[in-house]
């Protein structure tokens, strides 16, 4: 492999990647606001610029620079090496780079740095982004001194509504172009661009359209700085507040890799934020997979009900062993679900099979929308490849709804709320059924049409793997605390088996990876995923 | 040493000058059509680069070498193309514009001979939209031209087609920066692209592509004309492959501003005295600036530093630079550029910090804002300059403000940065006893003039 030195070090590279992205790879980071991994680099930012020393035999670039005597106001030319931009300049091999250890790069970062915060408001402390801001790490690393201009800055417009989901601050944009390359380039919907000149640039939004779609919030993600934040998060946290955890969206099937944001003081989730996996969503998430992070405190089931009433944990269990009192075991009817994770999925099936006897297998799951070519899946369910991998005789929905109907099945137990049909008739459908209960997360059909309703914690308050429509089994890492009385559903299904009189196999989470990974799913689970 | 010439000028302020007849009675098109009956695209290329005629767009890339550039087969199926500059903003510049004007058809038949050297079968001319007549008399022009057949599927009956489409910008300074000409010529923002890859790999619409200043190209049939090598040997730095005859331009503070055809090796003195009529009220050079704003300004009293004898501009070494022939290489060695050759004098009495920041404001207002270092850098040094003026600086800002233009210098993406930061340079540090009066305050706004009698 050929490889170049920077500062150095010897930095590996494929033939016609940038000097910067060879560095990132290498774990080498070249300061830089413009250039962004997934997109086309404009080198206009001008923060990455090296010094790369001539080939042998070839002479330096060299420029005039004045240098001043401030004793006698004389002037001097003096001459500097041109630097280039590392982003826009590819790696070439045997190539010396000075990066840090250069101080034309020292000086240009250094006044890069200053120019940018020349007109800035440096308002930090009403902008979101302050915790996690470039031109705030860039000043400590590269700066450290108090810009020179003392007059009033250049402003701009403020509080630019740019659609239903984001918000422009032109005043603190750099105009690195981030936001328009990526609606250009991987939303697909070119709908953003700059307009004027000079430094009165701004971005703006096409004449007669909105910043709208699928893919506006990752605008606000790409951009390095406070120019756009998102309605949803706009005043809500400080970022240094928030801790984060690996998490997998559970948005769709295509399980995009993210982090999950939350106040560990209050127990409560602020917001997602894409993280790298080449092999699922590159850099990126759509918006209503960011905005699911919602799920994690809405439409909860928080407490066990008994008919529709709130109750303790230890009643409902009680009741749940009275309503299949008398009923063969073998007959009862065992719905998996399609948001669950492999652990609760494989808890059920171990007790419905080795437990309990029944092989009556059906399964649940939100239902499909639309996909796109992008990232969109048009199955709306996490662990579909998961749950067909784990219990492949497992017939439709629709099958439960005609058994029931007929009469086949009278009893059953049930993983998670939503069905993929209609709510109102599949709830009306699933009323046909003498008991039911259901361990679940999230109201639906299934919950509302419960006997016994047992709290389940969602993905964000336990640990889980989800396989995704590629068949990458993923690791998602909890984040808050239970809610309420919620506790994992292998947990509650542990305890059911405990009074419907069976001695569970499993007591802790450790156990069923064990089990899953010597049978069902003999691969690790995937936790490839890179921070960025 | 002036010698007048008059290849393009002698139809300037002739009644229809500017026609067609006007054009072939003085032997117009001869050239064309013996390039295109007579000569391979190779034989063209070849003779193109004896005539040393360096670009007149500013930077002064040899045009023939330029013309070697591009591709000897177009990409499969795909055009390739020749784009004529003509977008003509730089302050103090004013020639193109009379060629558009007077002697359109030069432009047309330029076009055909270089569409047909660089294998290109159609041109674009990109004219700054406020030039309405300019326009008109490039497509009155190519209309005369397509209607004797010079243009079209078989232009002088050669199966060799060539198409000419006058293309007007919005008229911004950057839409020149030839990059920048291209995505405006593409319907895009105008601003410049990065490169690699030049236009003549990626150009316009992502073809291969050459692009030449209008003058450069309205030269081209003279030379073929002449001999390619007679051309060039009339200037006399034909040695330093500067070669030919080529409008200069003479404006500010003389007597008798103009534009001129003369053969390279005139002296700026010469410029100024012989043909601009010597300086406005017979007042002493402050100083000269040689080719357009971004050039930087020369004191009268500067010389030329070329103590290397090997060099064959040790000839110059220790000439005044008014004295030495106004060429590419002659005025880099002086520390400045030739750029549009259109030498704009200030005499003494103007205020050179009122001059900066004239300069400045331009160049504020002109950056695409692109690039932090020009976007931001070129708002500062004017902000700079006008507290200075308005006496609201101080001598430790006075101190900074070539850091600024140090900043830019080299950093951008574009050559607009140095077109900024060179004059800003040279001007401080030539009058800096003038800043200081002002940030003193023994001079206010007040006693600035720009303008001299
Ligand atoms: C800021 C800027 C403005 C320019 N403006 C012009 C212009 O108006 N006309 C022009 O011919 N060249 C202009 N140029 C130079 C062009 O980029 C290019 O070098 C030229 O058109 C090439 O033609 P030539 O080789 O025939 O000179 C400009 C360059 C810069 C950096
Ligand atoms: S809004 Fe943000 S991403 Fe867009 S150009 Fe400005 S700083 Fe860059
Ligand atoms: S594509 Fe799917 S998994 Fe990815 S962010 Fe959107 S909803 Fe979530
Ligand atoms: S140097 Fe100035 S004009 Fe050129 S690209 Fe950068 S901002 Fe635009
Ligand atoms: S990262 Fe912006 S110029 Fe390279």
């Amino acid at each position: 492999m050929p490889s170049f030195k920077l500062d150095g070090k010897t930095i590996p590279f494929e033939p016609g990647e940038s000097i910067i992205g060879a560095a990132r790879k290498a774990g080498v980071e070249i300061p830089h606001y413009c250039w962004h991994p997934g997109l086309s680099a404009p080198a206009n930012c001008r923060m990455c610029l090296v010094e790369i020393k001539p080939a042998a035999g070839q002479r330096p670039i060299q420029l005039d620079v004045l240098s001043l005597d401030p004793k006698t106001g004389e002037y001097k030319y003096q001459p500097k090496p041109k630097l280039q931009p590392a982003c826009q300049y590819p790696a070439v091999d045997g190539q010396e780079v000075l990066s840090d250890s250069s101080t034309h790069v020292g000086d240009a970062r250094k006044a890069v740095q200053e120019l940018l915060l020349l007109n800035h408001p440096v308002d930090c402390p009403i902008c979101d982004q302050s915790g996690e801001c470039k031109l705030q790490d860039y000043w400590l690393e590269h700066q450290k001194t108090q810009k020179r201009m003392r007059d009033e800055p250049i402003h701009k417009p403020k509080a630019v509504v740019f659609g239903p989901t984001i918000v422009y601050d032109a005043e603190r944009c750099v105009m690195c172009t981030r936001c328009i390359r990526f609606m250009e380039e991987v939303a697909k919907d070119p709908v953003l661009d700059m307009r004027e000149r000079g430094n009165l640039n701004e971005i703006s939004v096409a004449p007669g359209r909105q910043l709208d779609g699928n893919y506006t919030l990752m605008t606000e993600h790409v951009c390095p700085v406070g120019a756009l934040t998102a309605t949803d998060f706009r005043f809500k946290a400080r970022v240094w507040f928030l801790r984060s955890v690996k998490s997998v969206c559970q948005g769709c099937a295509t399980g995009c890799n993210a982090w999950l944001d939350y106040d560990p003081r209050t127990s409560s989730v602020y917001r997602y934020r894409p993280r790298e996996n080449a092999e699922v969503n590159k850099f990126w998430m759509c918006d209503p997979g960011m905005l699911s992070y919602k799920r994690a405190h809405e439409g909860r089931v928080a407490e066990p009900r008994i008919a529709g009433k709130t109750t303790t944990v230890q009643r409902a269990l009680e009741s749940a062993k009275k309503h299949f009192d008398g009923v063969p075991r073998e007959s009862i009817a065992i719905v998996f679900h399609a948001r669950y994770s492999n652990e609760d999925n494989w808890a059920l099936k171990e007790l419905a099979i080795t437990l309990l006897g029944t092989r009556m297998f059906y399964r649940s799951g939100g239902a499909p929308g639309t996909g796109d070519d992008i990232l969109i899946h048009a199955d709306k369910n996490s662990n579909t490849a998961g749950l067909n991998q784990l219990a492949p005789s497992a017939r439709p929905f629709a099958d439960l709804l005609a058994d029931i109907k007929k009469g086949a099945v009278t009893h059953a137990i049930a993983l998670g709320g939503a069905t993929p049909g209609d709510p109102e008739a599949d709830l009306a459908e699933l009323r046909g059924l003498k008991s039911l209960v259901t361990i679940s997360a999230h109201d639906g059909p299934l919950t509302k049409a419960a006997a016994v309703v047992l709290p389940a914690t969602s993905w964000a308050e336990a640990g889980g793997t989800y396989t995704n429509a590629k068949g990458l089994r993923q690791i998602s890492e909890k984040a808050i605390e239970p809610i309420g009385s919620s506790q994992p559903a292998w947990k509650v299904l542990a305890e059911l088996g405990r009074v419907l009189g069976v001695e569970p196999s499993w007591s802790k989470l450790k156990d069923i990876r064990a089990r899953l990974l010597a049978v069902e799913m003999p691969s690790q689970p995937d936790v490839s995923a890179q921070a960025e | 040493m002036i010698k007048t010439c008059n290849h393009l000028t002698k139809h300037y302020g002739k009644p229809n000058g500017w026609s067609l007849d006007a054009y072939e009675r003085e032997g117009g098109y001869k050239a064309a059509r013996r390039v295109l009956t007579e000569m391979t695209r190779e034989q063209v290329t070849d003779e193109a680069k004896k005539a040393n005629i360096r670009g007149r767009g500013g930077a002064g890339f040899p045009m023939g070498v330029k013309w070697s550039f591009m591709p000897k087969q177009a990409p499969a199926g795909k055009p390739m193309y020749l784009a004529v500059n003509a977008d003509e903003s730089e302050p103090g510049t004013h020639k193109d514009r009379t060629i558009m004007e007077e002697n359109p058809h030069s432009v047309v038949e330029g076009c055909i001979i270089a569409c047909y050297g660089i294998g290109a079968n159609k041109a674009w001319i990109y004219v700054r939209d406020e030039l309405h007549l300019a326009r008109e008399r490039l497509w009155a022009a190519i209309k005369e031209a397509k209607q004797k057949g010079y243009l079209g599927a078989n232009p002088f009956g050669k199966a060799y087609p060539i198409d000419i489409v006058v293309h007007t910008g919005g008229g911004t300074y950057i839409c020149g920066e030839e990059t920048a000409m291209l995505n405006s010529l593409e319907g895009k923002r105008g601003e410049p692209r990065l490169k690699p890859p030049f236009p003549a790999q990626a150009g316009a619409f992502g073809m291969p592509t050459t692009v030449n200043n209008l003058e450069t190209i309205a030269i081209v049939p003279t030379a073929f004309e002449m001999g390619c090598d007679k051309f060039s040997q009339q200037s006399a730095l034909h040695d330093l492959k500067d070669g030919g005859c080529r409008l200069y331009g003479v404006n500010g503070h003389v007597k008798k501003p103009q534009v001129i055809e003369l053969a390279v090796g005139v002296t700026m003195r010469e410029l100024i005295y012989d043909i601009g009529g010597g300086v406005t009220g017979d007042r002493e050079i402050l100083g000269v600036i040689p080719g357009g704003s971004s050039t930087p300004v020369l004191l009268p009293t500067e010389t030329i530093h070329a103590p290397d004898e090997k060099s064959p501009l040790h000839r110059f070494h220790g000439v005044n630079v008014l004295d030495v022939p106004l060429g590419v290489d002659t005025m880099r060695i002086a520390g400045t550029m030739l750029g549009t050759c259109c030498v704009t004098v200030m005499a003494v009495g103007t205020c050179p910090v009122l001059a900066m920041e004239n300069l400045m404001q331009f160049y504020r207002h002109e950056s695409c804002g692109q690039c932090t270092p020009c976007r931001e850098g070129s708002a500062w040094l004017k902000r700079v300059v006008t507290k200075i003026l308005d006496g609201e600086s101080s001598m430790e800002e006075l101190n900074e403000l070539h850091d600024i233009a140090n900043s830019i210098m080299g950093n951008t993406i574009c050559a607009f940065g140095e077109g900024t930061a060179m004059p800003a340079m040279a001007f401080l540090k030539k009058y800096r006893k003038d800043f200081e009066k002002y940030v003193r305050g023994e001079k206010t706004r007040k006693d600035a003039r720009l303008t001299v009698t």
